[in-house]
């Protein structure tokens, strides 16, 4: 619009990407009737009753995983500016970047027969 | 003021007209500072967490800022979405009735750390103020300024990590590589 002008499709985006959560609030908090009954009240389990209690005990599992994305995700933004340059640069690039993400395959195969990847 | 309007128009520093820029860097700054005070002050350690993101945040828009979107987005990715969770789940591990609960009394590692800092942050205000920045800025960049409006920022980075630091790049995937290995390896104990 009038501030960064390459970004207009992203100001426009954003904007209404924010703009359609606020407009769902309002025309169900408008439009749904209000009966608070004992059943209404209680948590929602996939239509059963609700079994065992509401907090659980933090897993370490869930802990090795986000470990395991923050590595992931470092070799993910150095694939980006490859990418961008990827048509300007010849067939060695290619090979370099290849070998880039053999070495971390490496790692991943190594984190997937340890048992690192199991989510129970 | 006009020597640095020509210079930002030379080397694309700011592409914002003038007092729009200085509004945002005043008003990230204090949110900046805002946010760092919140996760030092704040008791309960979720709230600790959650001003670090907003701190991180406000590293990214001064990185917009300053022009180089690649390095804001960057940021974003793995400070905010990875780093910061990864610290927030940390923070879960913790029960609630090892939050922070008695006052204790100033000690003298305190005053210690007081000392340290302050003489850190008196130093480094000092040494910013002292160093011409207009000097550094002219001898550095005088031959990119041909390439740098046919080429975008990230596809400058990729020729350069591709070309020049080739070797820097493949050593980057070792250092990945064993960084998760050891972590498997510590957090399996």
């Amino acid at each position: 619009m009038f501030l960064l002008y390459e970004y207009d499709i992203f100001w426009a985006f954003l904007i209404i990407s924010s703009f359609i959560p606020i407009l769902a609030f309002l025309i169900s908090g408008i439009l749904a009737p209000i009966n608070k009954g004992p059943e209404k009240l209680s948590s929602y389990e996939s239509g059963i009753e609700p079994i065992g209690d509401a907090w659980l005990q933090f897993r370490i599992r869930y802990y090795i995983f986000a470990l395991i994305f923050v590595v992931f995700d470092v070799e993910t933004v150095f694939l980006y500016p490859w990418a961008m340059s990827f048509d300007v640069l010849g067939v060695s690039v290619f090979i370099e970047a290849f070998i880039f993400v053999l070495i971390l395959i490496v790692g991943s195969v190594y984190a997937w027969r340890k048992g690192a990847l199991e989510w129970s | 003021m006009k020597f640095r309007f020509i210079l930002s128009l030379i080397f694309h520093i700011m592409d914002l007209p003038e007092p729009l820029h200085d509004f945002l860097l005043v008003f990230l700054g204090s949110g900046l500072i805002l946010g760092s005070l919140g996760v030092v002050l704040f008791t309960n350690p979720i709230f600790s967490a959650f001003s670090l993101g907003f701190v991180l945040v406000c590293i990214s828009l001064f990185y917009i800022l300053s022009n180089s979107h690649f390095v804001a987005a960057s940021q974003l990715l793995i400070y905010v979405g990875a780093i910061n969770v990864l610290i927030i789940f940390a923070v879960m591990f913790m029960n609630g009735s090892e939050y922070y609960q008695d006052f204790r009394p100033w000690t003298i590692g305190d005053g210690i750390t007081l000392l340290v800092c302050t003489s850190i942050f008196v130093s480094l205000i000092t040494t910013i103020l002292d160093t011409s920045w207009h000097g550094i800025i002219w001898t550095t960049r005088p031959n990119q300024i041909i390439e740098q409006d046919l080429i975008s920022t990230s596809q400058q980075i990729g020729i350069h990590l591709s070309t020049d630091f080739f070797l820097p790049f493949e050593l980057i995937s070792l250092i990945l590589l064993v960084a998760l290995i050891g972590a498997i390896v510590v957090a399996r104990q």
